[in-house]
């Protein structure tokens, strides 16, 4: 019951975010991508193990643990994180990776305050994931790897 | 060699073995301060704290498939490495762990650990009490547990945990968890077992079952009546659930435990008993927290395994109400209601936590 509450708040400030919030609303279809570097083992992630992932569950590929680049670049990005990839609020969020950490010693993903900043992590890191916005991967087509659309306007 | 500086050790080879892999940390505080008043004390044994401070560091190294975990609670009255293992990850779904780790058949120890800001009520069920405030069935052992969850029956999810290690022994101060920094050899050993299901991989909903089979030995310990005792076979089985709905969130464990006491005179006398207890937690508006928790007991009035532990309260009544007033703290208030072997009394307690990351 306040779980929904939660939930259809947050649909309500994405709804105004886009609507009034982000500078680029009107400019044209925009997509969140999760991405990862050209040569990662990575070839395809479903939706539950991505949210997996950025819960801080392990989830390994030939043997080697991905890890999740959380980006938090914009208020927008993070709505459609908590709506989108995780599916709860940042609250429950919060609760679900301290658990993980409590019980079995769970990382919890790093956080970045930047697409730049996400990007530079995975072309660092041939196992990490991120998502960003389409628009950010511009300067480093050659670089990545897009794995799945996860939200689009 | 000290296991702790084995898995020093251990996870210094493997880290070479991961080259290539980042290495990654994680460090975790939850400190808590709480006081508590007795009344209506009618039991010789009331032997609370009044007041505690602690912290509670938790820390993951990890490189690759490998971890090191540590837990260190550090309280004004004690200091102890509660935890310390070294992990592999095998797959996504299994995890096998050696060190000092607790017992997966504790069902609410091995969800919350010693972190108090991470469960709701103040205090545990008392059967699952640690070792060192006079609990009755052993928590911390030193051996191998695999952790483990597969997909069962469509989308349920089967979890599984099993571990055999080092147990606790048993002295007259209570039982003893085997110590990683002041190890010693007058131990037997112990095994446990847990299986649950829940309806996807996400849901902390579902049900399971648990069996352990420890042998305890016994140190110096005498017990009523002036006789020595040299261990004891504690056998336990027992059953969980747990529903977590969006507001609510109810749980509850039996325990049905079969006892084998010898003494060095080769005789033996055995014993049985039941142990249970249901909590149910509603989260109301403005980040309160109502929960109430009902403990019972059966045959344990003539337990001669239970009368090792004076403390053991056979009734338990727990109410209180939670705030999480800030983001990551919480005040909790708790009035609780013991009925022990010989006794019963009743306190108040009022706690401040907080998660630290």
């Amino acid at each position: 019951m306040e779980r929904s509450a939660v939930l259809t708040m947050r649909r309500a400030v994405l709804l105004l975010l886009l609507l009034f919030g982000a500078p680029w609303g009107s400019a044209g279809s925009q997509s969140v991508v999760l991405v990862v570097r050209t040569d990662s083992p990575v070839t395809d992630l479903d939706s539950v193990t991505v949210r997996k992932l950025f819960l801080g569950l392990p989830v390994l590929i030939n043997g080697r643990p991905l890890h999740p680049i959380r980006n938090r670049a914009d208020a927008l990005l993070d709505q459609i994180f908590l709506q989108e990839i995780v599916a709860m609020s940042q609250t429950a969020y919060d609760r679900q990776t301290l658990t993980g950490l409590n019980r079995q010693g769970w990382l919890r993903p790093s956080e970045v305050d930047s697409g730049d900043a996400a990007l530079g992590k995975v072309l660092a890191d041939a196992n990490a994931v991120t998502f960003v916005w389409q628009r950010d991967l511009a300067a480093h087509n050659e670089q990545v790897r897009v794995i799945r659309v996860l939200w689009s306007d | 060699m000290r296991v702790s500086r084995l898995l020093f050790v251990l996870a210094v080879l493997l880290a070479h073995a991961a080259r290539g892999d980042p290495l990654q940390h994680e460090f975790l505080l939850l400190p808590s301060a709480v006081v508590v008043g007795t009344y209506d004390r009618q039991s010789p044994e009331t032997q609370i704290y009044d007041q505690v401070v602690q912290a509670d560091a938790l820390l993951t190294l990890q490189k690759g498939p490998f971890k090191l975990f540590g837990e260190y609670l550090l309280s004004d009255h004690e200091g102890d490495l509660e935890r310390f293992q070294l992990g592999w990850q095998m797959s996504s779904d299994t995890v096998v762990w050696i060190g000092r780790y607790h017992q997966p058949t504790s069902v609410w120890n091995h969800d919350h650990h010693h972190g108090q800001y991470l469960q709701t009520s103040i205090t545990r069920p008392w059967i699952d009490e640690w070792e060192d405030l006079r609990g009755a069935l052993p928590q911390h052992f030193t051996g191998v547990l695999i952790e483990s969850a597969h997909e069962v029956f469509g989308n349920w999810r089967l979890r599984t945990a099993a571990g055999g290690g080092v147990a606790p022994k048993l002295t007259n101060d209570g039982m003893e968890a085997f110590d990683l920094v002041h190890p010693d050899s007058t131990r037997r050993m112990g095994y446990q077992a847990r299986a649950s299901l829940h309806p996807d991989e996400f849901d902390e909903t579902g049900f399971g079952i648990l069996v352990a089979a420890d042998a305890l030995a016994a140190d110096g310990l005498t017990i009523p009546g002036g006789v020595g005792l040299d261990h004891v076979d504690l056998q336990l089985y027992g059953a969980f659930g747990a529903y977590a709905g969006e507001s609510w969130k109810l749980t509850g464990t039996v325990y049905h435990a079969e006892a084998q006491l010898h003494y060095p005179q080769a005789a033996s006398r055995g014993d049985s008993f039941w142990v249970g207890y249901v909590e149910a937690e509603q989260r109301f508006a403005r980040d309160f927290t109502g929960f109430a928790r009902y403990e019972q007991s059966a045959g344990v009035a003539d337990s001669p395994y239970l009368r090792l532990f004076e403390q053991f309260a056979r009734t338990r009544y727990v109410g209180g109400v939670r705030w999480d007033f800030l983001e990551h703290e919480a005040l909790t208030l708790q009035l609780t209601n013991s009925h022990m072997l010989n006794g019963h009394f009743s306190d108040v307690r009022l706690q401040w936590s907080a998660a630290l990351f």
